[in-house]
This record gives C-alpha cells, structure tokens and sequence, in this order.
C-alpha cells in the first residue's frame, strides 16, 4: 500500500472541497472495503479524507420520511428503533450482511459503494473490465457460480454484494448526493448501474460527490415481510441469491408488494413488474410460483451460475411464503 | 492527524524533492498501485517519509505517537506497542481473529487505519483482566475449553463480550450468529456458545 | 496465578485467553527486520530478470533478495533432488511460487515495496486442471502407491448385489488462524534463532541444518505456542528458508509473516480427489468384492502420496478387496497432509458406497455395517489390539435417536426442510513413535517434564500432565510440561495422532524411573517406601533429582496386532426443499480410542473433528482457474470454513476402554479419527433426507437443487 496522505475534517464543505480539486483522493467511512481493497492494490488512493467526523450520523422521521445519515453504521441502523418498527425488511437485510465486528463499522453509505466480491476483481493479475477496463472479463468462460444473471453485459457479469442496498431499493428509498456545487437526490433504484460497457462505474455518483443521506417514505409494508438469504454457509458469506420481500395482504389478497433480489445483478435487482403481477392477486403458493416464473424473464446463466435459473425462483416462492406467514 | 492546511504544503516538499534526483530511476510496473504513481512520483515517495500524530488510549494507557497512515491499527498494536494478544488471521475483515473493543465497540482492528482511531480509546485483550483477576468471559472460555490452540481465542473473547453487552446473548443460535465473525480453525464454537451463554446466564455485569 | 477451576482445564489456558501466550511472530528481537515475499504471476516457465531497483529505493528498504544475488545454503549446492530450492532456480513450478523477499525496516514498507519488485518470465504451458488429467494418470499408472490385491481383483462386478459409483473431493486448505512464517535470526559464528510455526522443532531443526549444512545444534528452533496447523506445519517450507537466507545475508532478524492468499499456495493442501468404489454384496448383505481405484494430485517438482485406499482393506470383512492409488503431477503447489489426511479423502468414497450398498440392499446402514465387521483385520490376518466399534455404534445410535430414522429417503417432512439420519466410521492408524522426556523431580514438591513435541492445539502438556499427575501423585498445578525448543530432549513431530502414545509412553517411562529412584533413595536412606518424594529427597539433602528416558517405540507384542483407533460420527441433517441448504441439526461421535486421558481436550479434538467435518462436507472448496492457474477464492471470505452459526450442539462419547498393547497408558489418538468418516455420515444423511446422492464434495446448495 502507498503511503497516503490523510486529512480529517468535521465539516462537510470542506471534505466536499478536498475531494473536488484531487482526482486521487477519495473519502474514507469505516473503511471496511475501501482498506480491504487497498491492501490488495486493487485501488490506490492518494489522499484519504476521513469523513466520520462529519455530522453525518442521525436517524430522524420527519414528516413520513425516515431519514438515515451516511455515516449511520449498519448495527447503528439495524438496531434503531424507528427501524425496527417502520422497517424491519431492512433490519433484516442488515443483519443478514458481514458480521457483527464488520456492521459496527461499516456505514450507510459506505454499504452503498461497496464494490464487487469478483476474484478477478480483486486480483490484480487476472483480467478484469471493472478494475482495469479493456482487460477483459475473467469470470465469462471461468469462474462464475457466484455471478450476475440479470443485466449482464459482455464486459462485466460481477453482482453487487450488499444486503442492505437489497432491503433499501425494496423500501422505494431515495439518495441525497452532496457535492461543492449544492446537493442532489435520486432514487435509490438509479444510484446503482448495470456495467454496460462501463463495468468500472459501479454507480451514477459523481466525481466530487458524497452520499449524505438516505430517505425512506413510511408505508405498510412492516407486517409481512422476509429478507432470505441463500449461501453457502449459515452466516458470514456472500449471498448466492437472496430475495427482500414485502406484501400488504387485505382478506388474504395482495394490495401492495414489494420483491427484490440480490446476488443476480451488478445491481440491486428491483423486480417491478413483478410487483405489479402480484397486486389483487390471492396470497397463494400458486401466486407466489407464477410471480416466480414471472421475476426470471430475461435472465441468463453463464456456466456454474446455471443453478441461479433454479435458486432465484425457488428462493422468491420460500420468501414470499415466508412474509405472508409472518403475521 | 495532517492539518487540513499543513495539507497545502506538498507543492513545497514537491519542488523541494523535484530538485533531487533520488527517485527518477523508478521503473513502474503494470500495477495498478504504480500506474497511480505515474504521474508525481516525487510527492508520493514524500510521502513515504510522512508519519502523522495519533493520541489513542489503549487499555486505559495514553499514547502519543507518530504514524504512516497506512498503519491499521491492528499493526499498531503488534508492531509498535507490542501488544500481541490481539492477532491477524487473515488481515482483510474475515475471520475475526483481530477483534478489539473501540470506545466499547467490537471491531476488526485489521480494517482500521490507525490514524481513524485518533481521540479514541481501545481495549485489547490484555486490558480486560483487572490484574490477576480474569475476567469472567476468560475464566468461562477455560472452563469450557472453548479454544484449542488458542490463536483465534483473544479476538473471540472480545467479541464474546461485546456480544452479551449488545444484548446478543440471550440464546444459544443467537449468540452462534452474532459470533459467526470469529472463525475458530480448532472448531471449538459449541464450547465457545457455551461458555458465552452461560457468562450470559449468570447475569452478572460484565 | 494459580486458576484451576478443575485439574482437566488446559495448563496453557490462562496464557491463552490473556493474550499472553506467544506465537512465532511476536518475539521482540532488537533491529527486527521485516520480509514480503514477491510471488510468481505465472503458473510454469522461467524467471528472465527482476527489477528490483524501485524496491531498493523505496524507504526503509534493506535488500531483495531473489535467486540472483541469495547467499549461500551449502545443501543446495548440488544439483538436482527435492524438495524444491529456493532462490536456486529460476524456474516457476506454479503461481505465487515465492521468488524473492523484500526486507525493509517496516512491515507496510516491505509490503509497499514488494508490489515495486518487477518480473519479466518466458512462459511456458502447464496444467493445473486435475479431472482433465485423470485418464493420462491412469494409462501412465502414476502410482502412489503399489496396487493390491486380496482374492480375486474386482470381485464386486460378478456380485448379486453392487455398486460402483465415483466419488469427488475439491482442494481443500489447512488454513490454521495463524498465518504461516518464521522470524529467523542468523547470529555471529553461524548460531541461527528461529522462531518457528511448526509441529516439529526437531524436524526445522534439521531442515535447516541440511539446506545450510551447519551442525544442527548450531541452531536453536523456539515453537511454543503454535496457532493451528492441521498438517501443514510438518514440513519446513521453502519461505521460510528464504526468511533465515535474508538473516543471514543482512545479519539482522528478519520476521515474515505470509499473507492469507498465500496461505493457499506455499504451504500445501488437502489434494483433490477423484475415485471409484465398486461393491459387491450377497442379497442378504454380505460384502463379497471391494475395489477402490483413487486419485490423487500432486506437484511436478516434488512428489506427494498419501493413504487414501487404506481404510478399504480392512474396514469391512470382505474376501476380495484391490485397491489402486495413482497420482497426478500438476504445476502446482505441492499438497501435505491436512487432518485425517488420506484416510478422511477414502472414507468420504467408501463410507458413502457403504451406504448405498445398504440402500440398494434395503438393509439399515449400521446393520449392514455389523454384519461386515471383521473379527480380526483382514488384510494382515491377525487380531486388532482393541476394537469395539459395535459398542459404539450401539452408544451412538442411542443417542442421536437412530430409531426416528426411516430408511427410506425423504419420509420425514417438516414444514419446507427434509429430515435425515446419516452415519460413517472412521478409522486411523494408532501409530506410536520414539520419544526423550526429562523429568526433573524437586524438593518443592514439583515436578517438571521436558521434550521437544510441539502442541498446535489438542493440548499436548496437558495430556502429559496428567499422565504424570496420576503415575506420580502430583497435583497437576505443580507439574510444568516444557515444549516447543528444540534443545529439549528429542520428540517426533506432532501429526498421525501419534503424540499422546509416543510422548506420553516417555512420560510414562520417566515417572516410572523417577519414582523408582525415589523408591531406592527411600530405602536407602532407611524410610517407608511409600514415602513422599519431597520428604526422601529433603532426608537426601537432594534439591531435586533428574531422569531422561528414551521409551521404546513399541510394546514387544505390537507386531502380533494391528492397532487402530475408530471412530463413528451420526448426524442428523435438515435439506430446504426449494433453497438445498443443508443445515446438520445434530451430531454424535464417537471415539474408540483406548483409554481417555485428558478428558476434555480429548472431547475438544472430537468436537473440533467435526467442525473440521462440517466443512469438508459442506463448504470448503479452493477453486483454481485452470486457464490461469490461480486461485480465485483464496481468502476466508469465498473459501467457506465453517462459522459458529453452522454448527449445532455435538454430543461426544468416548468407549474409554484401554487398548492393552498399544501403550502403557491403553490410549491411542484421536486427532484424525475426529474427521475422519465425517462427511461421509453428513452425505448419507442428505441422502436419506431427499433420496439425493451427492457424490461430489461439498455439498453446496446448488448440487442439492441440481440433483
């Protein structure tokens, strides 16, 4: 690892400020991937601002909107209150990612820029598009049972390894973006990409640009609800599929739902039409099959992720199942 | 820590080194690490000499040092303050081995930059006896046997006890989850669950 | 400190939760020097040149040192032989083969700088890919080992009843917590310090010794506390030779510690296997033909076998048995015995054909098994020293609730998991070697016992203790068991679960002369002779008295029994109909090891075997990319050991009856018998669940769903 400078700042302008006019500096949170990969040599950023000082770190409801700070750390949020009650689909999402040393640290937003587990992401002698773009992609034609699905492009089958962001693009959530110039907000569902032929961009955030916080608008989706997370083993891996799922049932039939995967994309994989399918529909495992059946159009297996094609459905009918038993 | 405007002053050392011609020789390789280092090669190697102030308390004891910022604050503890209770397993946040208590929260220290931890106080293995008294997670991980050969167990202790302080106790396949962050190569977790869960049941404040 | 909540606690337990036990890298040397090693990026081929020229400017930087410019290790001189030579060759044999150190006066220093260090090679082909190279090993008859053959070879094909199916294991890597290295010190007049990870001071002791051609007391190996090795630390890698080379060069103690990837690499690894099992049986159960054909993987610079068809021979009572065992060189890192070693591979392949061969015959699998079981071994034509492997599976069968299972598949349903019963056995040879314990006997009452065995974890002084506590009436807390220093008396390296028998016989010994000593100077000196022993040598005026003994390596009868220790593990296994996880709900072992003598670390070790178990069964797998020859999941995140989450209460059982022969305490080892058969019982369980064979390890969720 080079030996970087490193700058620590409490005021938000100021980061904003160090980052925008270093193209080799970047922010530092808890630092849980971004060391990780440094030590691999995977990334080298010169300059380090540590932005956990910033005043980044409040969980408030304001006006039916839960807003979370960046730099909430994922027990912080897991084990909030406000959360617990308005949104325990995320409660579980976090609890199903990392261990407990790893959420005591790891933020918000830092979850959100988390990068792909990929092996030949991260080594550094093997092709790999999203690390060294125009070096090919080692994992078409190698070593690709954990990989993408749904979205894939020639250069770049990796999938997107958070939990939380799972729970998060379920939950309708939208991203406030800061940078020199003012702040911005997009929805959650548009903060991550699909690698196209730009695998190296995991996500639309800007050069110069801090995620500050999150919003998420209340809603009725807190009575039956499962996150499900297949791996290979209990706990403490990468998902191989996992599936957040949230339905509003009213005389045993569905008035709202809410499905999305992880572990299929190179994003958190909202599966709308799905939704749509799903509502007015009776809460049955019939349902929950054709929804199934419906949530893999388009999707794709590269060789060892074949067993996705089977894994994704099933696992979408288990936690449908599961959130409508859970009242 | 580098003040946000002693920062500025790399354009200084940057001439300054620009006038020697100590680095020029520098052959890069295809790196990603180097291809950073291919434009400003001389600051960065100023870099290298560039150590910053820290003031931590480990176990209670203050410190003033000087550091490299790439020093994680696991390699603090082993390299410089020799304390070596706290161990490195895999050096990459998996496996728990290097597990410390930060201002009474359980973190791998492996994934902490040292320089992170500035104001903070730490608590390593050796500081969670009070003397000669074990404390009580340690004599139950003895009465257990829940180690073999012992180089997981410092870092499954300190996560033991911030397990049953955070309230992730209170069953046995709960506390199996919220230890699911130390990986113990013996195999001694069905010791381990039972030394925590009965630490947990005596109900004694720890 | 005196904290014994009961004299069965580990003597090193304190140390152990305190952080203040030492392993080999945290010995404070003054002018400690930091190495990184730099790794090849190519799987075979020849090195051409290395720029080490921005690595030496980097700060703090002390030297690099490659096959270029390494000093001289006089037992390399000679041309050609095994093991790999380090820094003599400029030959690559496989990727991240270590090529050169970097010593700088820091680690992230050395470890900045090694990412300088610039290589050019001349590739040339290779093969990694081990299931491609089966048929070539087989016209080849690469044999590991000699073929044989009891009766007529392939007896199973005329049977009524057979099966003949083929089973599969990954790589898998020892991966103990403590990453692998050694601080080297090369003093003045050639006296070398090492401080090593190791399960033989001796062993190191003499590698070293050999490579540089310097009188082995010349060097001093420290090796107390030792953080797992499963196998791996029976040998001296060629790292770290390289480490004692740079020592040597620069004259300062240089520390290298590798790093989890490479601990995939350099250090060995449980080899992949490939093999065929066919059975034959009579309609009503009884084996008449076994033929195990396996493969095994090893490198192409050194040679690795293994006894992977051992268990085959004479497990079951059959009149016709062949076993073949071939191995197949690949450019790869030459594997080493890892946990249960050969034996785990074999049991997996006969363990899970057992078990269909039950199936096939309708018969429940313990009866069959019984029915089987041999009245003496059938290959050496003599008696077992001790063997009461129906008591245990009585005992085991009890307690795991063997009568709730259903013999056939997938009859027990709760909600979306299927329930299943599984069991295998394991068996592991009772060797037992030579050893030299010290026994210094003192007037204060306390006794201590010194040898240089290693303990990597089953707890080694402990057992000795209380070996010598019981013989010599001494509570344990004033016996200390010295280790890990190979200026002790000599010991065996630690491996084979042969430990306990061959270090505790000389313990056994020495408390026997010791006592006997105190017995004549009792006598002597006109007292009873069952005086206290601080009293005869107060009366003596004797500070302490002094014996060291060699114990022999085997009782004289030895040669008229063949001496195993068995072991049988019941599981109990939940399948998810829609997902294929497999979670094991229970567990039951158990151990037919003779007498039990440390009563909970023994436990510990059969606990641990499982665990061990579970991830052979379930989750470990190194996945190497055959295109490139790299592992692409070589780090703990992606390489699944088990966690705590995926292993439930584990129910041990010890038979405790002393094997008359074997030693003089009837205790054989159990480190391997622990996992050996392990993931056979997890595999027949998940087939008893679903009716889903699964004969290829591990049992991910996706071969569950896919079969």
């Amino acid at each position: 690892m080079i030996n970087f400078q490193f700058v620590r700042t409490s005021v938000i302008k100021t980061a904003l400020g160090l980052v925008s006019k270093d193209s080799k500096a970047t922010f530092i949170a808890g630092g849980t991937n971004l060391v990780d990969l440094m030590k691999r040599g995977v990334t080298a950023p010169e300059k380090l601002i540590d932005i956990n000082h910033l005043p980044l770190k409040q969980i408030e409801l304001k006006n039916n909107v839960l807003h979370i700070g960046a730099l909430v750390s994922n027990s912080a949020l897991a084990e909030n209150q406000l959360v617990k009650e308005k949104f325990p689909l995320l409660m579980l999402a976090l609890k199903a990612g990392a261990s407990a040393q790893l959420r005591n640290v790891a933020t918000v937003g830092g979850n959100m820029m988390q990068r792909t587990r990929c092996g030949y992401f991260y080594d550094t002698t093997m092709p790999c598009n999203k690390r060294q773009p125009g070096s090919g992609c080692g994992a078409i034609g190698g070593y690709n049972r954990m990989h993408a699905i749904f979205g894939t492009s020639e250069f770049c089958i990796a999938v997107h390894p958070s939990d939380m962001c799972v729970g998060l693009v379920a939950l309708d959530a939208q991203v406030v973006l800061a940078s020199i110039k003012g702040e911005r907000k997009i929805n959650f569902i548009d903060f991550h990409r699909l690698a196209g032929t730009t695998p190296e961009k995991d996500n639309n955030l800007q050069k110069g640009e801090l995620i500050v916080r999150l919003e998420i608008p209340i809603n009725n989706l807190n009575k039956n609800f499962h996150y499900l997370k297949v791996r290979d083993r209990t706990s403490y891996a990468f998902a191989l599929v996992s599936v957040a799922a949230a339905l509003e049932i009213n005389n045993n039939t569905i008035s709202n739902a809410r499905l999305a995967m992880g572990g299929v994309a190179h994003k958190p994989w909202r599966l709308q039409l799905v939704e749509e399918f799903l509502k007015g529909k009776p809460a049955t495992t019939a349902t929950f099959e054709e929804a199934a059946k419906l949530a893999m159009n388009g999707a794709k297996g590269f060789g060892e992720n074949d067993f996705k094609l089977k894994l994704a459905p099933n696992t979408i009918i288990e936690a449908l199942t599961l959130a409508k038993a859970k009242a | 820590m580098a003040e946000i405007d002693k920062n500025q002053s790399g354009d200084t050392r940057r001439d300054f080194l620009k006038k020697s011609s100590l680095f020029t020789a520098l052959s890069l390789t295809p790196l990603t690490v180097l291809k950073a280092a291919d434009q400003k090669v001389d600051e960065r190697f100023a870099e290298l000499f560039e150590k910053i102030p820290l003031n931590l308390k480990v176990n209670n004891k203050a410190y003033t040092l000087k550091v490299e910022p790439r020093v994680t604050l696991l390699d603090l503890l082993r390299e410089q303050l020799h304390l070596t209770g706290t161990k490195k397993g895999c050096d990459h946040g998996q496996c728990g081995a290097c597990t410390v208590h930060v201002d009474g929260v359980r973190v791998n220290s492996c994934l902490s930059l040292a320089a992170m931890n500035e104001g903070k106080s730490i608590t390593t293995i050796e500081g969670l006896a009070k003397g000669d008294e074990l404390h009580p997670m340690q004599a139950a991980f003895i009465k257990h046997d829940g180690f073999q050969c012992g180089y997981c167990t410092p870092g499954q202790i300190m996560s033991a006890v911030a397990c049953v302080r955070e309230g992730h106790a209170n069953s046995k396949d709960e506390i199996r989850e919220y230890m699911s962050g130390n990986i113990c190569r013996c195999g001694a977790y069905p010791n381990i669950v039972d030394a925590i869960h009965e630490v947990k049941e005596g109900g004694k404040v720890i | 400190m005196e904290f014994f909540i009961d004299e069965n606690d580990r003597v090193d337990g304190i140390e152990k939760v305190t952080g203040k036990a030492k392993y080999f890298a945290e010995y404070q040397l003054p002018g400690l020097t930091y190495g990184v090693l730099v790794t090849s990026t190519i799987t075979k081929g020849k090195i051409i040149a290395i720029d080490t020229k921005a690595a030496k400017n980097a700060p703090g930087v002390l030297d690099v040192l490659s096959h270029l410019n390494k000093p001289s290790a006089a037992g390399y001189e000679q041309a050609g032989g095994s093991p790999m030579k380090i820094f003599y060759t400029d030959q690559v044999f496989f990727n991240g083969q270590p090529i050169a150190i970097v010593v700088a006066d820091t680690f992230e220093r050395a470890t900045y700088a090694a990412s300088l260090v610039k290589v050019s090679y001349e590739k040339t082909a290779f093969n990694t890919d081990f299931e491609a190279s089966i048929k070539d090993a087989a016209v080849k008859k690469l044999q590991g080992a000699p073929p044989y053959v009891r009766g007529i070879a392939d007896a199973y094909k005329t049977a009524e009843v057979k099966v003949e199916q083929t089973y599969k294991m990954p790589v898998e890597t020892h991966n103990p917590m403590e990453l692998h290295g050694i601080i080297a010190d090369w003093g003045v007049n050639d006296k070398v310090t090492v401080y090593a990870k190791t399960q033989g001071v001796k062993s190191t002791q003499n590698t070293i010794a050999n490579v540089f051609k310097i009188p082995a007391e010349n060097i001093q190996v420290n090796s107390q506390f030792v953080g797992g090795g499963f196998g791996m630390a029976l040998r001296t890698w060629p790292l770290e030779i390289a480490a004692i080379m740079a020592s040597k060069q620069l004259k300062k103690p240089v520390k290298l510690i590798i790093t989890r990837d490479q601990m995939f690499t350099m250090v060995g690894n449980r080899p992949a296997a490939y093999q065929k099992i066919g059975l034959g049986a009579t309609k009503d159960g009884k084996i008449t033909g076994i033929t195990h054909t396996a493969f095994g993987q090893s490198a192409t610079y050194e040679n690795f076998t293994e006894g992977v068809v051992n268990m085959s021979k004479f497990m079951y009572d059959s009149e016709n048995v062949n076993t073949n065992y071939y191995v197949i060189p690949l450019d790869m890192g030459v594997p080493i015995w890892m946990r249960g070693p050969g034996e785990a591979t074999g049991a997996f392949a006969l363990e899970s054909a057992i078990d269909e061969m039950a199936f096939a015959l309708d018969m429940d699998p313990l009866d069959f098994r019984a029915k089987n079981d041999p009245e003496q071994d059938p290959s050496q034509k003599r008696p077992f020293s001790s063997k009461y492997i129906k008591e245990a599976y009585k005992l085991g069968a009890a307690k795991i609730g063997w009568n709730n299972r259903k013999n056939k598949p997938g009859s027990i349903v709760e909600g979306s998991w299927q329930i299943g019963y599984g069991v295998s056995v394991g068996v592991f040879n009772a060797g037992r070697g030579r050893a030299s314990v010290k026994g210094i006997l003192k007037a204060d009452g306390t006794l201590v016992l010194q040898s240089a065995t290693s303990d990597i974890g089953p707890g080694t002084g402990t057992g000795m203790t209380l070996i010598a506590s019981k013989l010599m009436n001494i509570p344990v807390y004033k016996i200390v068991f010295e280790l890990g220093d190979s200026s002790l008396p000599p010991a065996p390296s630690q491996g084979g679960s042969a430990t306990l028998s061959t270090v505790g016989s000389a313990v056994n010994d020495v408390c026997v002369a010791l006592k006997s000593t105190i017995a004549e100077l009792a006598a002597n000196s006109n007292m009873d002779a069952t005086s206290n022993f601080v009293d005869v040598l107060k009366k003596n005026n004797l500070p302490m008295i002094e014996k060291t003994i060699q114990s022999s390596q085997n009782n004289p009868e030895a040669k008229n029994y063949s001496m195993y220790s068995f072991s049988i593990h019941f599981v109990q296994v939940k399948v998810h109909q829609l997902t294929g996880v497999v979670k094991v709900n229970k567990i039951v072992s158990v151990g037919d090891s003779g007498k039990i003598v440390s009563p909970k670390t023994a436990r510990s070790q059969m606990v641990g075997g499982a665990v061990g178990g579970i991830g052979m069964a379930l989750t470990e797998e190194a996945i190497l990319d055959n295109r490139y020859g790299r592992y692409v999941n070589n780090n703990f995140a992606d390489y699944h050991v088990p966690v705590n989450a995926d292993v439930p209460d584990i129910d041990v059982i010890f038979i405790d009856k002393p094997d008359p022969i074997v030693n003089p305490m009837g205790a054989k080892g159990m480190g391997e018998i622990a996992l050996i058969g392990f993931a056979g019982a997890v595999a027949n369980a998940v087939f008893n669940a679903t009716g889903k064979r699964i004969r290829s390890l591990p049992i991910t969720p996706d071969k569950v769903l896919e079969a």
